[in-house]
């Protein structure tokens, strides 16, 4: 895709939405820019998915999305989707979600060049340039290990709500290491640490501590450097971030010195953002090349 | 009547089992294990008591009601009459599933208080005048709904506690949600915390008082819950031979437990054998001709070579992963809103078999719904999840040596037809059709009969330990003082 310099021509304001599919929940944004630069939040939903049919949730979250920026879909430039693009079966485009988080990455935290994605199913680490551009990526596979799967399993065990997880595990003195490296075997492990009487506390950030240990592998594999953006769910964990922050901190080395770990209160939208951002960059060109998308809802 | 006590605390479930000094089975008892081992302990064990009760009930009733020319209805017009009752489902059935509603109701009830404790908790203030009215409408619905569950040969996704009151507090909570009424994760979290600490703080119930409340239900009789009246003198009789049974003393002379986690079972060290001693000793005893047994129980898998005399020779296990264990099955279960037991038939009716890419159970459950949402047949993806897991199992099978002839399934899910269909396509494929499969109906109980097997040898031998801390504070019978004296 050729770069158009983002300062040509961008005195339109384009509003464009980004809708993030993921595998627990459904992230949009809407948003305001000049062509993708000078970007503007104007409205944003999140919803769970539970066991909905995803297209469906896709479809009430972006009417809710609509009403609170009271907007209607013929108002929208673009209309992007990242993610899980399948489940969106309207709107102009798909972005692939590497380029969308960095991109709203960016947007959260402009001195970010690195992000570590946290979603339910997988984790994804990525470094990127000032503009967005993707440079090294590494990806948790093969299992849920590391994800934020992982937590919701553990917390519903412990009869913790999801929203309280964070500042739990913050109040952990003696955190409880998680044998088992198995989302699902976690399980039977915490069920041995109630029964053994350890804290819910403990049990959270030990579980905390055995995801980050794993993503902070990940972070230095790809040579993050200065400041690293969480983004997906689990930015929005405050125990996880600690344990992130205290792991990282035990690994650092010379080649990577000082590496900061930041979070934004709206990080789980990164994705949603950045394509929302990315459509209003795609409708410019497209609207210089003559060949306008239609947005079919 | 006297009995041995054999316990097998596994990840996912809890199995005893009753042995009379004859070793014949007096009576078998399963719950869901959780994080409480004691109570998990005592609940299979009361369990298999209340087996063994109704083992005798029926036996009873046969004996009483057996020459009665009421079993096939008078006809004379007492609405209804004791025929409807009798007609075509005896009434020891009849008396089961009442006494398992009673039961249900009675756990509901706790778990109702506890909930009701949690709202008032500070935690909730911002939440509680939304979370009240949404408890009480979803606990009267799990309620009313409750005869429907037990009555009637009606399908259950569970047996457990935990898991029915969970399904309806959940389909419940999401009615609630959708309305706007209370969020469902804040009412989801309210069941979660509640079911803990009711599952694991152990409720003493009397036998007698549910199966007297269940007869009284019987005896009511309300039409359309699978009921009829039952005659007055029919009654009389039942809530006699009742009596009777619930006063009949079961005396347990020695226990023996196995099954994970040995440390830490409350269980005096004397008493505790390894679990492969007792899944050796078990299928030993329903199988003697087996050289290869496959254990698939909830979260490992044991691939087990043993020698002619039920010596183990080799063993591989699974490791760190909870693909291809039960733990598997019922993961995606949940992702279904199924009950485990549902999970193989539906897939027998499988026109192909779904290729499957995932190994990991989590990822494994993701590809189930994606592919749903692409139209693929559920029971399609469920049989090609299943025989993924098998082919795990095949591997580990390989590892620890090959299939010896013959060859013994055994843990939970051999209960699955599905899983047995496919494993029995695998060894035909790879070791040819003359290997014998031997699967027991009690193979889920495989290992707390070689642990009752065993508390029978240490009767015999006069070493018979300490009763297990779980039965200590509740009524040690004098029969098993004397013993232990």
């Amino acid at each position: 895709m050729s770069d158009a310099n983002p300062t040509d021509r961008t005195d339109r304001i384009h509003l464009t939405a980004g809708i993030d599919p993921g595998a627990s929940s459904v992230k949009i944004a809407i948003l305001k820019s000049r062509a993708g630069e000078a970007g503007e939040m104007v409205a944003t939903t999140i919803q769970r998915i539970r066991r909905r049919d995803v297209r469906e949730v896709v479809r009430s979250a972006f009417a809710d999305a609509c009403t609170s920026a009271g907007v209607t879909t013929d108002d929208f430039d673009y209309i992007a989707s990242t993610g899980d693009g399948d489940a969106v079966d309207f709107g102009t485009g798909h972005f692939y979600s590497m380029t969308t988080h960095a991109r709203g990455a960016l947007f959260l935290v402009p001195e970010a060049r690195a992000g570590l994605d946290v979603g339910a199913m997988h984790a994804r680490a990525i470094t990127f340039d000032g503009r967005g551009k993707v440079g090294k990526v590494r990806m948790t596979s093969q299992c849920a290990s590391g994800s934020g799967q992982f937590v919701e399993n553990i917390t519903r065990y412990l009869g913790v709500p999801l929203e309280d997880v964070g500042n739990l595990s913050l109040e952990s003195e003696e955190p409880e290491k998680c044998s088992s490296i198995c989302a699902v075997l976690a399980e039977t492990d915490v069920i041995n640490m109630v029964s053994r009487g350890v804290k819910t506390a403990d049990i959270l950030r030990g579980i905390h501590l055995s995801i980050a240990s794993k993503l902070a592998r990940l972070v230095r594999a790809i040579g993050a450097q200065e400041t690293v953006l969480v983004t997906g769910g689990m930015a929005c964990d405050a125990g996880f971030l600690a344990s992130l922050r205290e792991c990282i901190d035990e690994k650092q080395s010379a080649e990577q010195p000082d590496l900061a770990v930041v979070a934004h209160p709206e990080s789980i939208l990164a994705g949603a953002i950045g394509a929302a951002l990315l459509g209003a960059r795609r409708h410019r060109q497209l609207e210089e090349m003559g060949r306008l998308p239609v947005i079919a809802a | 009547m006297k009995c041995v006590v054999g316990i097998d605390l596994g990840s996912t479930t809890t199995k005893a089992l009753l042995l009379t000094e004859d070793g014949e089975v007096l009576g078998r008892g399963i719950t869901n294990s959780r994080s409480s081992y004691d109570v998990a302990c005592a609940v299979a064990r009361e369990e298999a008591l209340t087996a063994a009760r109704f083992a005798m009930l029926e036996h009873q009733l046969a004996t009483s009601f057996h020459h009665d020319a009421g079993r096939t209805g008078n006809g004379n017009g007492t609405g209804g009459g004791s025929g409807d009752v009798n007609g075509s489902r005896p009434l020891e059935t009849l008396l089961q599933e009442a006494f398992r509603l009673e039961l249900y109701l009675d756990q509901l009830g706790h778990l109702r208080e506890r909930i009701g404790e949690l709202v008032e908790s500070p935690q909730h203030e911002e939440w509680r005048n939304a979370l009240e009215p949404a408890v009480a409408e979803i606990l009267d619905g799990a309620k009313s709904h409750a005869p429907e569950l037990f009555l009637g040969d009606a399908p259950r996704k569970s047996d457990f506690f935990r898991d029915l009151a969970g399904a309806a507090f959940v389909e419940g909570a999401e009615t609630i949600a959708e309305r706007g009424d209370a969020p469902f994760e804040r009412l989801l979290a309210l069941y979660d915390r509640a079911i803990l600490d009711v599952e694991t703080n152990l409720e003493t119930r009397s036998f007698a008082d549910l199966l007297r409340r269940a007869t009284e239900r019987i005896g009511e009789g309300t039409p359309g819950n699978g009921n009829g009246h039952l005659g007055t003198d029919d009654l009389a009789r039942l809530r006699r031979v009742v009596d009777t049974v619930a006063a009949e003393p079961i005396d347990e002379l020695a226990f023996v437990g196995t099954g994970y986690g040995r440390q830490t079972l409350p269980f005096p060290k004397e008493s505790i054998r390894s679990e492969i001693l007792c899944h050796g000793r078990g299928a030993h005893r329903f199988f003697p001709g087996t050289r290869t047994v496959l254990d698939i129980g909830g979260q490992d898998t044991k691939a087990i070579q043993v020698d002619e005399h039920g010596v183990v020779t080799s063993f591989q296990m699974n490791d760190r992963c909870a693909a291809g264990s039960g733990r598997y099955l019922g993961y995606l279960a949940d992702e279904l809103s199924l009950g485990l037991h549902e999970l193989g038939p539906l897939a027998l009716q499988a026109t192909r078999k779904v290729r499957v890419n995932s190994t990991c159970t989590v990822f494994a459950g993701a590809e189930l719904r994606e592919r749903l949402a692409l139209g693929e047949k559920r029971e399609d993806i469920l049989a090609g999840l299943h025989r993924a897991m098998m082919l795990r199992a095949m591997s580990l099978l390989a590892r620890s040596g090959g299939i010896e002839n013959e060859f013994t399934f055994t843990g939970g899910v051999c209960k699955n037809p599905m899983a047995t269909k496919v494993l029995r396509e695998l060894v035909d494929d790879n070791y040819g059709e003359a290997i014998t499969m031997n699967i027991h109906p009690d193979s889920i109980y495989m290992g707390a009969m070689g642990a009752a097997l065993f508390a029978l040898e240490d009767l015999d031998a006069g070493t018979a330990g300490l009763l297990p801390t779980f039965v200590q504070e509740g009524g040690t019978t004098e029969a098993a003082q004397e013993v232990r004296a």
